[in-house]
């Protein structure tokens, strides 16, 4: 009888180890984004404070999401400065007329329709309340794909358990959920699906 | 918002083009299915061809687009759907169908008395590359689910984004016009908001000349026909529309 | 320590136990959900902004205003142009799904030879040779553009012939053009100012003339009247679109068209309905109303009606002579309302179906219908998009397809006024492409460009100081005060507009009643679609729906 619990409570541990511990990690696998972007140097060095300086809405009222490779061409279509990510952007994206294949942290699956207008301007949220305060951020962000749906690491969030989520830690539909419920917006199931 | 969004399609109008279904087809990302029949097609927006049954100098023909009639009351599909797939959308009247949550039980296709429901019996598939011309405002589904009109709510969404983009509360409304409605050459279909007495659309369906298909099954369609021929507003008392020889030929029995 | 089978078990059932306190079941759960609902074969809509641009529809000569939305440089939804002055944001069926045109299965993407893999040198070579060995004759589809002049140069350079295909509308007018000496192309129909519109079996509402011009016209002036400003009054055997709209469908019997028409005209004459004293027709009432299957009555009865609300025009499905005296007799020949002269200009076309007597090569541009097959033996170069299959030319080049080229767009073929626009190139093709135009610019470096030949019909317009450019407001050429101004808003989506001719409008002479004679039959708009397969969406229309019927790669 003893043997037996101590063999299963060895299950259990081995249970608890690997998915607590083994499990995370390799869920997720690091995938480099192209060059390492620095919010912070953009935003002091080049007078580019506000983001939406280069994520701005468009005319129609969407949004541009990450800026189209002629945004950083507007200024970098030489190399000004002296890093090798800069290099990079210049030589192998500008020069040669490709967007830069940034790995997207929000992705959403296609079906999710997520209007930024109707959220800054009508809800009066900032940037800051969903995606942290990446703009002073000194380094590019680690991006972790899930390898079983494909997604962002950012969209469950970084603690697998999700308790003691950081408000803007996780997009998933259940977060947006209670960020809805809370504020009494109720929009359907079409008010967020294509 | 709370609108009542709503339809006037003007039967006197409807020369049975087939705009209106090339053009909702398009909107919503609706694939081509060149070996499908009447009975397996995918048509959000369906015109039939009624007649009077007579023959000679008698016959009168007149063509009626069939969309989903977004039922205001104890709407049949979403009574019946087990997975919530669909539901009636408060602040528009439009009964919205989530294809994304439906588990392919077809019930609602049972329940619907206008059979404005449709399955996907396959995936979608077009031919290499023309998945460039899909739509990027719908999304594509995927087999076995079912799916009918939404009233475009791609559509919705732009005008929704465009109003606050420009800080107001409420949308234009020319800025929310479905495919069918833009796509009419005649202007025979009419989109509004039947909750507001501003807007023509909840005049006309007040007109006497308008009447709705199966009124007396008590749904409330939000769709309403309009004809000033005598003879059309009989047909519509009928239980199931008489169609023409040919397409009753190309149904199945 | 002897591990057992049973410690395996007991083993298995903790760590069963453990995992479900794990987040390994409820995320695996969740990730495999996430996964399933995307899978990769399905394919999805391009992501990034989708911009609205202005252009004009080529895949008839109807030209009708486009507004595409396009996203990644590629099409990905067609509307119309509500503003357009004559579709008014209509199209026809299939330029809802044309934007998906491009990709079509039978899209021809490479020269082609006798149905063998070949390279634009070899068919430039070919043609070079061609052209030094004997006269070259081009046929154009779409007459009246930029390119149509490059092409009309270069036959005219070479003493070879340009011919065009003429739609539908223009071949019905062919009959005034031997009573008035003026060229079918330059006529149009007046139905703006009609008041009664007997049409002889012509599908004026399922796309006679471009798609929002007469529809639109009918659904405000008609459309579920009682006592309409417009009546509308179909001739036609069976019950079909636009006779079941109409105000009063005449059923004759089949092929009887033209003698409805000399029977109405001899009542109107009889009864002196009309001001007109002639020409009488030779059949008498009484055969017209047996071999109609009418009776005498009524056709007394239709034409006391026809004339109860002028002005009254006559359009025919064919180019029937019968019908064509009928306004004649009703006066509608250069008058307001009928049928009148939209140009000053004097350009007659020579039809492309006449017999080719001798040619060394013939040029086909992509605009000509595919069922057109020229009896010849000389070499066909034939210029297309899509590969309409089997056919009879020798070389099969790839031309731009929807939107891949910059054009200008002529007045559509039943305007009573001229009008121009443009039609900006709203996407690139995949594989190289060239139109007949600019491969015969190619071998002939003396052509003026499409581009210059635009440039300096802009600036005409400009110096005529005639006519209104129409977009969201209409403004007076007058007020323009450059050329280049003008020019900008053509691109950017403005129709021009000119005025009508004034009196004296058209002078017809017909002295006598027209023999009856065999007519080629129009097919109304589906004939006008030039490209030899349908847009994929078209299933909707026929297969998946009983509403029309597919007839020979056409749409009926």
């Amino acid at each position: 009888m003893r043997r037996s619990l101590l063999v299963f409570g060895l299950g259990v541990m081995v249970a608890m180890l690997a998915g607590w511990v083994v499990f995370p990690r390799a869920l997720y696998m690091r995938k480099p984004q192209p060059l390492e972007f620095r919010h912070k140097t953009h935003a002091e060095k080049s007078g580019l404070a506000d983001c939406n300086e280069c994520h701005a809405l468009r005319d129609d009222g969407t949004f541009a999401g990450l800026p189209a490779m002629e945004k950083c061409a507007g200024c970098h279509a030489e190399r000004i400065g002296e890093t090798k990510a800069e290099a990079t952007l210049v030589n192998n994206y500008i020069k040669q007329g490709h967007e830069t294949p940034w790995q997207v942290y929000a992705q959403q699956p296609p079906n999710v329709w997520f209007s930024h207008s109707i959220h800054l301007k009508r809800a009066g949220l900032k940037c800051e309340d969903c995606h942290a305060n990446y703009g002073a951020s000194d380094q590019v962000k680690v991006y972790e794909v899930n390898r079983i749906s494909g997604y962002s690491r950012d969209i469950w969030g970084h603690s697998i358990s999700r308790l003691h989520r950081a408000p803007h830690d996780g997009m998933k539909m259940s977060d947006c959920e209670d960020c809805h419920r809370q504020h009494n917006a109720d929009v359907g199931c079409l008010g967020c699906h294509k | 918002m709370s609108a009542r969004y709503g339809m006037v399609i003007d039967l006197d109008r409807c020369t049975g083009c087939g705009s209106c279904m090339v053009a909702c087809a398009a909107e919503n990302n609706v694939p081509a299915l060149p070996q499908a029949t009447t009975r397996t097609g995918l048509t959000p927006m369906l015109v039939r061809r009624v007649s009077n049954e007579r023959d000679g100098a008698e016959r009168r023909e007149v063509f009626i687009p069939i969309l989903c009639m977004h039922c205001e009351r104890e709407t049949p599909c979403v009574s019946v759907c087990p997975q919530q797939a669909v539901e009636v959308d408060k602040a528009t009247g439009i009964v919205m169908q989530m294809p994304q949550r439906c588990l392919g039980c077809r019930y609602c296709m049972t329940a619907c008395a206008y059979h404005a429901r449709y399955f996907n019996w396959r995936d979608p598939a077009w031919p290499a590359g023309m998945e460039k011309s899909l739509n990027p405002a719908v999304a594509v589904r995927m087999r076995g689910v079912v799916e009918k009109c939404n009233f475009c709510h791609g559509r919705l969404h732009a005008a929704k984004e465009k109003a606050a983009a420009a800080s107001k509360r409420e949308i234009d409304p020319a800025d929310y016009v479905p495919a069918c409605v833009e796509a009419c050459p005649t202007g025979a279909i009419r989109f509004g908001n039947l909750a507001d007495t501003g807007d023509p659309v909840s005049h006309e369906a007040r007109s006497p000349y308008a009447f709705r298909l199966l009124a007396r099954l008590g749904t409330e369609p939000k769709v309403y026909y309009k004809s000033k021929e005598a003879w059309v507003r009989q047909l519509a008392e009928s239980v199931s529309g008489r169609e023409t020889e040919a397409s009753r030929e190309m149904k199945h029995v | 320590m002897k591990v057992s089978r049973r410690d395996l078990l007991v083993w298995s059932a903790g760590a069963a136990a453990g995992l479900m306190v794990t987040p390994v079941p409820w995320r695996v759960l969740d990730d495999v959900s996430i996964w399933s609902q995307n899978w990769p074969w399905i394919p999805q809509p391009a992501r990034g902004p989708v911009d609205v641009k202005q252009s004009a529809c080529t895949l008839c000569p109807k030209g009708c205003g486009l507004r595409v939305r396009v996203a990644g440089g590629f099409l990905v939804g067609v509307a119309g142009v509500a503003s357009h002055p004559v579709t008014r944001g209509a199209l026809c069926p299939l330029a809802f799904g044309a934007h998906q045109l491009n990709w079509h299965p039978q899209r021809l993407r490479t020269v082609l030879h006798r149905r063998s893999v070949s390279t634009w040198n070899a068919a430039q070579m070919a043609f070079t040779k061609a052209c030094s060995e004997g006269p070259v004759v081009v046929i154009d589809g779409y007459p009246g553009r930029a390119a149509s002049q490059v092409l009309e140069s270069f036959a005219k350079n070479r003493r070879g012939e340009y011919r065009v295909v003429l739609s539908a509308e223009t071949r019905a007018l062919a009959p005034y053009e031997r009573w008035t000496g003026v060229p079918a192309a330059l006529l149009g129909y007046d139905v703006e100012n009609a008041g009664t519109i007997v049409s002889f079996g012509a599908p004026l509402l399922d796309g006679w003339g471009a798609p929002g011009h007469f529809t639109r016209l009918w659904a405000d002036r008609a459309a579920g009247m009682n006592d309409p400003q417009l009546r509308l009054i179909q001739v036609e055997p069976t019950l079909s679109r636009t006779a079941s709209r109409a105000w009063q469908w005449v059923p004759v019997r089949n092929g009887s068209e033209a003698v409805l028409a000399a029977g109405i005209a001899g009542v109107l004459l009889e009864e002196h309905l009309v001001s007109a004293r002639g020409p009488k027709p030779t059949l008498s009432l009484t055969a017209a109303g047996e071999q109609t299957g009418l009776g005498i009555d009524a056709i007394r009865g239709l034409a006391r009606t026809i004339v109860a609300r002028p002005p009254v025009v006559a359009i025919a499905n064919d180019d029937s002579p019968e019908v064509a005296a009928l306004n004649v007799v009703l006066g509608a020949v250069g008058a307001r309302g009928g049928i009148v002269r939209r140009s000053r200009e004097n350009k007659s076309y020579l039809a492309a179906d006449t017999p080719i007597s001798s040619a060394r090569a013939v040029v086909i541009d992509s605009s000509v219908p595919w069922d057109f097959a020229p009896k010849t033996d000389a070499e066909v170069f034939r210029f297309a998009a899509w590969d309409g299959g089997s056919g009879s030319a020798d070389w099969l080049l790839p031309a731009p397809g929807f939107l891949e080229e910059a054009t200008d767009v002529p007045a559509a073929p039943e305007l009573a006024v001229q009008s121009f626009a443009l039609a900006p190139a709203l996407t690139k093709a995949q594989h190289e492409v060239r139109s007949a135009a600019l491969f015969l610019s190619g071998i002939d470096s003396a052509l003026p460009t499409a581009e210059e030949i635009i440039h300096a019909r802009c600036q005409q317009i400009f110096q005529s100081r005639v006519g209104m450019l129409c977009s969201r407001e209409q403004t007076p050429v007058s007020r323009f005060a450059a050329s280049q101004k003008l020019e900008e808003q053509l691109w950017a989506g403005a129709v021009w507009v000119g005025e009508p001719v004034g009196p004296p409008n058209l002078r017809c002479e017909l002295k006598e009643w027209p023999t009856p004679s065999t007519s080629t039959r129009g097919e109304g708009w589906s004939s006008s679609w030039t490209a030899p397969v349908l847009p994929p969406l078209a299933s909707k229309l026929v297969e998946e729906s009983g509403l029309r019927q597919r007839a020979e790669g056409r749409l009926a």
